[in-house]
């Protein structure tokens, strides 16, 4: 199990389409990839591979975020996901 | 000829063939499979999965070139198909409780469709429609059946629905589609925002109109009015073909006038009102400077249960959010005998429209009443928000009200619960006894808004469900204007607001009226905003005092509607005169 934490800096947020290449990103890894929101306390862990349980949690701009992954490419999977976040998704 | 009326949600005028399509009706119900099946029941999921995903791959390829933005809407849907989370509960569902695929399917879509309706960001909520739309294609595959859908039609047709999903719309072949009639669905429903968005007219909400209409038929649409027209006679047809060529020539020079500032000729501004009645998002709210109307209703109509507290607070929040800072005006529950809820049986009544209605129904029912005015109240802490009370006859009916929300207020005081203090509380004009005394009941409310439809039935004694008599509806005669006059005057001497939120105040004509007696605030639908705009810019405020006194002093409606024409067509004249001569 790796984990780590970051926070959404594009204005849309995990919606649309930053949400579809997100979603994308984690179905290229094996280990299982989840998303919490830390703003909330005791708020569920998404499936990272499920669009729609990603958009449900409505994740919107400055939401801080923890990315976990379990499996034989956790620790690439959690890394890729937080550049792909801190990317902005190529938003300004 | 047979006329049905429906709600104008996009307008425009259409003649053509009957279409009826008939989307695929998913019949499922709960049944299970012997044990054994199990693989091979798994099998038929998995490979309806594979077949939707090469349906909606070819629908992308077909779209990309020309229409890349719907595209995405079908690339959003192959990634529905392909959401690791639905396709593992469907196979927990079919291969742990031998559910059959069809129900499986139906089950988990639904949920995760209901998931993303919870959503509080409205764009991901709307998103349950591809949610929903997936799940039929599934579904279809499952049963064998073929594709069937409104992406190449032989001629120009007007597509009759029970209601339009997405995909039906995204592929929809608009050189064909001349005109939208659907059984469900109001003006902001996913078919209305896409009938307007492609200026294709429509009329919504039509009953039973997949059962009475007969495809290949020749049907007249009047999407401003909301009128279908079957076996048309000769007359209707050439009528209406000349109104379909006057109409295009008028949109036209109409849509510049959409985000224009209000203002009558002389300078003077007045003030454009939306009337919803959802929470969703809606384009007009950027050309608006206020929301004179928020129906409540549909909280009511389409819950299966009576609507909570907290979830009527959650709406009335989502809308606020929505409104784009518009102030908007809360109407509070207007229904009675001709409504039924699931939940909750009204008694039938002889004269449901005289009966134990809207604020009369809530002061019967004090609980219900409590709930809808506490969420309407802590919503306020979050926008600029009034509440207005339907119905209303006499003094004692307004104090009755502000009664109820001063009780409301004590308790959410007590309580340390958040809301506008200052929010004001008003009332509809609707029944001419409470129109009479427009000064008295000035003093004990904080706003006024006229609902012209009720006040037209109400005055003139004309039920306006019974289609036998709509002639004798006639919101535009003199004595509408007479008392229209004498309540604007009483509020505006009181220098208390007054608007009119009923359709009189789209009605580019009345409009005209409406300002000469001393009218500034007009509430209307969307689509009228444009025209309201633009006649209203071809007069002076002294012209619409001239022309307001002339009309209470005609003899009919007709009349009314003739001199106020003519008036028009003058000046429309003059206008277009000065166009050429500075060319």
């Amino acid at each position: 199990m790796y984990s780590k934490q970051t926070v959404l800096r594009n204005l849309t947020g995990l919606h649309a389409r930053p949400a579809s290449e997100f979603v994308a990103c984690a179905k290229t890894f094996e280990s299982k990839v989840t998303v919490k929101r830390l703003d909330i306390p005791d708020a569920a862990e998404a499936n990272a591979k499920s669009i729609i349980k990603i958009l449900a949690q409505g994740l919107s701009v400055n939401t801080p975020i923890e990315i976990s992954a379990d499996g034989p490419d956790e620790e690439a999977a959690v890394e890729k996901l937080v550049e792909l976040v801190d990317s902005k998704f190529g938003e300004d | 000829m047979r006329i049905l009326k429906g709600n104008p949600v996009s307008r425009g005028i259409a003649l053509a063939k009957v279409y009826v399509y008939k989307a695929f009706k998913a019949d499922v119900h709960e049944s299970y499979f012997e044990a054994g099946q199990e693989a091979a029941r798994y099998k038929q999921f998995t490979d309806a999965l594979a077949v939707a995903e090469e349906e909606l791959n070819t629908i992308v390829t077909s779209l990309s070139a020309d229409s890349p933005e719907k595209a995405k809407i079908f690339t959003a849907h192959i990634e529905i198909l392909n959401d690791e989370e639905v396709a593992e509960e469907v196979k927990d569902m079919i291969t742990s409780s031998r559910a059959m695929p069809d129900y499986a399917v139906d089950f988990v879509f639904s949920e995760f469709a209901m998931l993303l309706e919870k959503a509080k960001d409205p764009l991901i909520a709307a998103r349950a429609a591809d949610l929903r739309d997936v799940r039929n294609r599934v579904l279809r595959i499952l049963k064998g059946e073929k594709e069937q859908n409104l992406s190449s039609l032989r001629e120009k047709v007007v597509v009759v629905a029970h209601d339009l999903l997405p995909s039906d719309t995204a592929t929809l072949d608009r050189a064909h589609v001349m005109g939208i009639v659907t059984e469900v669905g109001g003006a902001t429903s996913h078919t209305a925002i896409i009938a307007r968005s492609y200026k294709i007219p429509a009329v919504l909400g039509v009953p039973s109109a997949t059962e009475i209409m007969k495809n290949g038929e020749p049907v007249v649409l009047d999407a401003l009015k909301g009128l279908v027209m079957l076996e048309p006679e000769r007359e209707t047809i050439h009528e209406y073909e000349a109104k379909l060529v006057q109409f295009l020539e008028d949109e036209k020079q109409t849509a510049e006038y959409l985000d224009r500032i209000p203002l009558v000729a002389s300078g003077e501004r007045f003030y454009v009102g939306l009337n919803i009645g959802t929470t969703e998002p809606d384009e007009g709210f950027k050309y608006v400077d206020f929301v004179g109307l928020f129906r409540t209703e549909f909280l009511y109509m389409e819950s299966e249960h009576m609507p909570t507290e907290d979830e009527q607070f959650a709406a009335y929040r989502k809308m606020l959010a929505n409104a784009m800072g518009n102030p908007v005006t809360l109407r509070t529950l207007d229904i009675g005998g001709d409504k039924t809820l699931r939940y909750m049986t009204l008694p039938k009544e002889e004269n449901p429209f005289l009966g134990n209605r809207a604020l009369r129904l809530c002061l019967d029912m004090p609980e219900l009443f409590k709930t809808q005015l506490r969420a309407a109240l802590r919503a306020s802490a979050f926008g600029e928000m009034q509440i207005m009370f339907p119905m209303v006859g006499t003094i004692d009916d307004i104090r009755a009200g502000n009664a109820a929300v001063e009780e409301v207020k004590a308790e959410l005081r007590a309580e340390g619960i958040p809301f506008d203090e200052k929010i004001n509380v008003g009332i509809m004009i609707e029944i001419p006894s409470i129109a009479m005394i427009a000064d008295l009941a000035a003093k004990e409310t904080d706003f006024a808004s006229v609902g012209t439809n009720d006040l037209t039935q109400y005055l003139h004694a004309v039920d306006r469900m019974n289609p036998k008599i709509t002639n004798y509806y006639q919101s535009s005669s003199p004595a509408m204007f007479r008392i229209l006059g004498r309540i604007f005057k009483e509020y505006n001497k009181a220098g208390k607001p007054v608007s009119v939120c009923g359709e009189l105040a789209g009605e580019p004509l009345a409009a005209i009226v409406l300002y000469g007696l001393g009218l500034r605030k007009f509430s209307m639908n969307a689509s009228n905003i444009a025209h309201v705009k633009r006649t209203l810019s071809l007069f002076t405020q002294d012209e619409t005092e001239e022309i307001a006194e002339k009309v209470m002093m005609l003899e009919t409606q007709e009349d009314v509607n003739n001199y106020l024409k003519a008036e028009v067509a003058k000046r429309e004249q003059k206008a277009k005169s000065a166009t050429v001569a500075k060319k």
